[in-house]
């Protein structure tokens, strides 16, 4: 690990200031559940770490005219623990299913996602494409937690936001602040996610000098609202597939539905046939598995994941039964 | 036919047919198998879960290594041991300090085991099950040695025959009769304690080789994402005589730990396209949590016949067959047989979706 300096903002503006007062190489310090051993494995090597853990105004969750605003720092836990969040069920399963307690205490919303991929060429060097002399090392090598979706560009890996994908089927928006002190932009989370095409982009469309502060969601009045990750261990673990859903109903019929994926694309994945084809049916256990089908229908797994495309259309499905209170049965 | 009758008819293919029997009836019983037994893949759910019964059993040597050791019994009556064992968290302390509480009849807690430094006498590895019966051996020959030494000065003191003296209960007794404590017994030995030198490994019947076991499974399978949870797995091992119930068990328990971890998701993970370990990190290397190794049940098999083949290493067998009762009720559950492990959910759907086409 390579010497850093390290600032500890008490306000936003200070924080800007920090992250944008010269040529320094940043990284943003949030719960620090992934910063850490990204630092310790030098794939990240910032001249300065800025913490923002102290800066009480991205800290906890606040009514809004129209829905929640939840600050970027607020850890599962305090989520958790929230009153405003108890309606939003999908946001609940997920910290649920983060299973470990440590990650829950610490880890923070904004640093989900923000998190970089876990793609295992990635974490061992070979940048965020897993590239080396040119070729896909993805393609040629292992490949079994990469994508099945979107996987057609350079960017094969999955993107590791366990919120993402809930947060798309709730619509919600980013409040993103920087690289200037006075600048702001609220940014639907729907546009946030970006597949790279070199080795020198991010997953995101934040540049040098700006972080995401808040997360706003909008109201779930009338909306069944559900997430289903399947999970090879009971204990800490990642996806190996993921769906979020929310669903309005007008009886047992389809009135509208938002379904996303996670896990299954470099970005966040919206499953926007799936939708279509709910609307205006009844949601049933039929439906719901065609759903599924529909949602891998134009997969393209690479050599080892064929696997994952049953996995997606099965968390597919489950998403579905699960927030209409239909879901039976599944490990 | 029931897997249960297929290992039956089998048996007479290994080295100890009745012990394996008597083992899978107590095993069978622990796990309920006549009642949950259902054919390969005739699962009566029509869902996505389907649910099996495995079994297998497992055979290992476990022979006695060659140690040597040093007992000092003090004139206050406490007693030493000196070796360059070690303690891999198996309970080699565990087991020599019994060994020799119980040569002399006196607490646990009045022997002080020396292990772990090259300063001791000379000790075998870890390794091969071979640690318990290495080091209980020369313990328990050094014991009755300097035992006997002590008998010779009580014989002579209390004038009472030699050989009918033995020690229990922190004393000397001669045909029934307390003849003295033992704290007196050891006061004859002077100002010097008395010192024996324990060697091994010897064929004189303290210590053998060969053991089994039978393991049993209950699992479920959900078939559209290839994942599996154990309900219940069951143990009956035999390991000949046992020094300390407890620490035996806790072996059982830590292998079953152990063989679910490597039957499920345990794997080093070599890529063809760098050459390198890509898995070295407990985010890909995956370990099993509380969650999910089930409920598990032990029992340990001693009837006379075993206690008298005396001590025999426990350390690697019980890890052996649970790769394949698992795997054995994973097709059970399923009736596609899965034929490499750890039994990934990659690997669960592959074989399903082999089996289709």
């Amino acid at each position: 690990m390579n010497s850093f300096e390290y600032a500890s903002p008490t306000t936003e503006t200070e924080a800007l200031g920090f992250l944008n007062d010269s040529s320094t190489r940043t990284a943003l310090l949030a719960g620090g559940t992934d910063l850490v051993s990204l630092l310790k494995s030098d794939v990240v090597s910032p001249q300065r770490v800025v913490d923002l853990k102290n800066i009480d105004s991205l800290s906890g969750v606040e009514k809004t005219d129209d829905g929640i605003s939840i600050g970027a720092l607020t850890t599962l836990e305090d989520m958790q623990m929230h009153p405003l969040v108890k309606d939003y069920t999908s946001l609940l399963d997920i910290i649920d299913e983060t299973r470990s307690i440590q990650l829950q205490s610490t880890g923070t919303l904004g640093g989900d996602l923000c998190h970089l991929p876990n793609c295992w060429y990635y974490r061992n060097g070979y940048g965020i494409l897993g590239m080396e002399n040119g070729t896909s090392l993805v393609e040629e090598g292992d490949n079994r937690y990469h994508a099945i979706l979107g996987n057609q560009g350079p960017a094969k890996f999955v993107n590791a936001s366990r919120f993402a994908p809930a947060l798309m089927s709730y619509d919600a928006q980013l409040r993103i602040l920087g690289p200037d002190k006075n600048r702001e932009e609220i940014v639907p989370i729907s546009s946030f996610y970006i597949s790279p095409k070199t080795n020198r982009q991010g997953n995101t469309i934040l540049k040098p000098g700006q972080f995401v502060s808040h997360v706003l969601i909008p109201n779930t009045r009338g909306i069944h609202s559900a997430s289903y990750e399947m999970m090879q261990m009971e204990g800490l673990d990642w996806p190996l597939g993921a769906a979020a859903v929310c669903l309005e109903l007008n009886g047992h019929v389809v009135r509208n539905v938002r379904m996303t994926m996670g896990h299954v694309a470099p970005i966040p994945w919206v499953a926007e046939e799936t939708s279509r084809f709910l609307v205006g049916r009844d949601l049933d256990e039929s439906s719901a598995e065609r759903a599924g089908e529909i949602a891998v229908a134009n997969a393209t797994p690479l050599s080892m994941n064929d696997y994952k495309v049953q996995i997606a259309k099965t968390v597919v499905k489950r998403a579905l039964l699960k927030s209409a209170s239909l879901l039976e049965e599944g490990l | 036919m029931d897997s249960y009758e297929v290992f039956l008819k089998n048996l007479h293919r290994t080295g100890k047919p009745d012990v394996y029997e008597a083992e899978m009836k107590i095993a069978s019983e622990m796990i309920d198998w006549k009642q949950k037994w259902h054919l390969h893949g005739k699962n009566a759910g029509k869902g996505a879960l389907k649910r099996g019964l495995g079994m297998a059993i497992h055979q290992w040597g476990g022979r006695a290594h060659s140690a040597t050791c040093t007992v000092k019994v003090h004139p206050d009556g406490t007693v030493e041991s000196f070796g360059g064992s070690q303690d891999l968290g198996t309970g080699t302390r565990t087991v020599i300090a019994i060994t020799l509480a119980d040569t002399f009849g006196i607490p646990l807690n009045h022997v002080k085991v020396h292990i772990g430094s090259n300063k001791y006498p000379r000790s075998g590895p870890s390794g091969g099950s071979t640690t318990v019966g290495g080091v209980s051996g020369p313990n328990r020959r050094a014991g009755l040695e300097a035992l006997w030494k002590i008998f010779d000065k009580v014989a002579a003191k209390y004038k009472v025959p030699g050989d009918s003296l033995i020690a229990k209960s922190s004393a000397v007794w001669s045909k029934g009769k307390k003849v003295c404590s033992w704290k007196d017994a050891c006061s004859l030995l002077g100002a010097m304690p008395l010192e024996v030198q324990g060697t091994g490994a010897k064929r004189d019947g303290l210590t053998s080789s060969g053991v089994g076991g039978v393991q049993m499974a209950d699992v479920s399978v959900d078939t559209e994402t290839g994942k599996i949870k154990i309900h219940e797995m069951v143990c009956v091992q035999d390991c000949g005589m046992i020094i300390d119930l407890k620490t035996a068990e806790s072996q059982v328990y830590g292998a079953l730990v152990m063989g679910i971890s490597y039957s499920l998701s345990e794997e080093r993970i070599m890529d063809n396209a760098t050459g390198r370990y890509i898995n070295a990190d407990l985010k890909n290397y995956k370990l099993p949590r509380i969650g999910d190794i089930g409920e598990l049940k032990v029992q340990m098999y001693q009837p006379d016949s075993e206690y008298q083949r005396g001590v025999i290493g426990l350390g690697e067998p019980p890890v052996i067959s649970t790769g394949a009762a698992i795997s054995n009720a994973v097709a059970n559950a399923i009736g596609v047989r899965v034929s490499v492990i750890p039994l990934t959910p990659r690997r669960v759907l592959d074989a399903l979706k082999g089996a289709e086409s």
